[in-house]
């Protein structure tokens, strides 16, 4: 009798929560509908003015210290002016020594973009293969667990001595550390399927193949993608150390160039323009992350 | 032989404190075209009995027959709705019930397509079908499973407190589409519901399995139910035959009818 009466108490509270949610939802529509452009405007002009507080924030520390350095350190509009230069004319090739700033990105993004492909060829099916059995999640784990804290630079030589050619261990080391997250989402992702989406492939009696590619992956493809971000986010961060250890070309050998050449405005500038990228990556992958999450 | 039979069934689970035996000494006879219900308290193992018939489980001992066959698994001659309609929420209506026709059948893609598209039609969502179910109704969800599971033609419909989450007009008319169903398909697929409802299992069924509380739950009783059909649900609430067998299922299920039985006394 107890267990009756709560379950019908449990189902009557539930279904008057679910119908006032349903009227509020519809009481904030109406009144958001007339002046919805006006809420978006001030709510864009709002978020822009706390974003240029930040931003002023910085360029009042930087201007501190800058007066602290004895002006060693150079300030904002030394650094703009530098910074335009650079951006003015990106594509310039004086030799080895002399590139514009877009070439040594370019150069950066092509070691960052193999690396992470190739990390996330690796991640995600071991990933996948993780979080879909505990067998060999067992093997993996702890693998994964004493690899996933070292440092980027500390692969370096043995990417040295395996490749022979400090161009493939950089991309090596990008590959190494931009595996991690991918692959931890992953796993989670797959493991996390309801035995709800299960019990369907186990009633109908799907395939192996069809229950991949129609509830293993579309249900954990918003986690792989977070994985993705994090990973690119890695790959961005790892590339700058990366390449000030090989040097050559990119942006971390620019970075490392210009302080042995002591032109702090073009290490600021570079700081800024990695920034820049690194938030644009975040970006796209926040997008597609995005575009595949399912209601 | 009977088209589904359940001979001395019990089903335990391991747990840390020991085996938990949900249900045992389950004897049951069901035959071709019949509706049976199976009614209990929250607990007391009617998806369990629900989920041995569908190959979900195995039972521990005894044997679950269905059509001549032990059940050690899933099979397409059991087609089965889950509790919370289960479609998966990144398909499209349509996409959900033909992946799971795509699955069982064996017949040409334009032929599957058909099944689809007619088991819509059959629910009254063919227009919806491009919908994610995340944009249907509860009631709505509710027929898609129904669909998927009639799409694959099962000889037995195995429903797991199909209509539990539904509101009560909804579910009035849901009782009336599964026998739309039911009937449209000669009256020979076998269905086994499990409920809370007595209403619901009195209008629907041919038997209803009253369980035992759990652990360890049996059966109770199984109580006939002779209303001839088509039933009208307005003129069988009179019936005496209704009256009585609902009667006879409260006091099986329930000692305590006012609030008097909870040892209040009522001050007039």
């Amino acid at each position: 009798m107890e267990t009756a009466t709560s379950i019908v108490e449990e189902s009557i509270i539930k279904r008057s929560i679910e119908s006032r949610t349903i009227i509020k939802k519809e009481v904030k529509n109406e009144n958001n509908k007339p002046n919805l452009f006006l809420m978006k405007a001030i709510e864009a002009i709002k978020s822009a003015a706390y974003a240029a507080l930040g931003l002023g924030l910085i360029l009042v520390m930087w201007t501190l210290l800058c007066k602290y350095t004895h002006d060693e350190l150079p300030g904002p509009i030394a650094t703009l002016t530098v910074l335009w230069e650079l951006i003015r004319d990106p594509f310039y090739d004086y030799g080895p020594n002399d590139k514009g700033i877009g070439l040594q990105l370019i150069s950066s993004l092509g070691r960052v973009f193999s690396g992470f492909l190739m990390g996330s060829l690796v991640a995600i099916p071991v990933g996948i293969l993780m979080g879909a059995s505990d067998i060999s999640k067992k093997i993996f784990y702890p693998i994964v667990q004493i690899l996933k804290p070292v440092s980027p630079l500390a692969w370096f030589p043995i990417g040295l001595v395996v490749f022979k050619n400090s161009e493939t261990a950089t991309v090596f080391i990008i590959f190494i550390t931009s595996l991690w997250s991918t692959l931890i989402n992953t796993a989670f992702g797959v493991s996390s399927i309801p035995e709800d989406h299960k019990n369907v492939a186990k009633a109908f009696g799907f395939s192996k193949f069809r229950y991949l590619t129609k509830i293993l992956i579309p249900y954990s493809l918003p986690h792989i993608i977070t994985g993705l971000r994090l990973s690119i986010g890695v790959a961005w961060l790892v590339i700058v150390a990366g390449e000030m250890l090989s040097g050559g070309t990119g942006i971390g050998f620019f970075v490392w160039d210009s302080w042995n050449a002591l032109s702090l405005e073009r290490v600021i500038s570079a700081i800024l323009i990695i920034g820049t990228v690194g938030l644009l990556f975040d970006k796209v992958f926040t997008y597609f992350e995005k575009k595949v999450s399912y209601k | 032989m009977s088209h589904i039979e359940i001979r001395d069934m019990e089903i335990s689970f391991p747990t840390p404190k020991g085996r938990y035996i949900a249900v045992k000494d389950i004897n049951l006879s069901i035959e071709k075209g019949e509706i049976i219900s199976i009614i209990g308290h929250s607990g007391c193992g009617k998806s369990t009995i629900m989920n041995a018939i569908g190959g979900m489980l195995n039972p521990t001992q005894g044997t679950v027959t269905v059509n001549g066959k032990k059940v050690n698994g899933p099979g397409p001659d059991r087609g089965i709705v889950f509790q919370n309609y289960s479609l998966l929420p990144w398909m499209s209506v349509y996409e959900n019930i033909f992946q799971a026709v795509d699955a069982v059948m064996t017949c040409s893609k334009t032929e599957k397509r058909e099944i689809v598209e007619n088991n819509l039609k059959m629910v009254n969502l063919y227009e919806h079908r491009n919908k994610l179910p995340g944009q249907l109704s509860g009631g709505m969800k509710q027929r898609v499973a129904i669909a998927r599971a009639f799409a694959i033609n099962p000889s037995v419909l195995l429903l797991d407190e199909p209509f539990g989450a539904l509101d009560a007009l909804t579910k009035g008319t849901m009782h009336l589409e599964l026998l739309k169903l039911w009937n449209l398909d000669n009256r020979e697929k076998t269905i086994i519901m499990v409920t809370h409802d007595i209403e619901e299992a009195i209008f629907l069924s041919d038997r209803i399995v009253v369980m035992n509380d759990g652990p360890a739950s049996t059966i109770r009783e199984i109580e006939n139910v002779h209303i001839p059909r088509p039933r009208n649900k307005l003129d069988i609430v009179n019936s005496l035959e209704y009256k009585s067998i609902r009667d006879r299922l409260l006091h099986l299920l329930t000692n305590k009818f006012s609030v008097e039985d909870m040892g209040i006394d009522y001050k007039k």
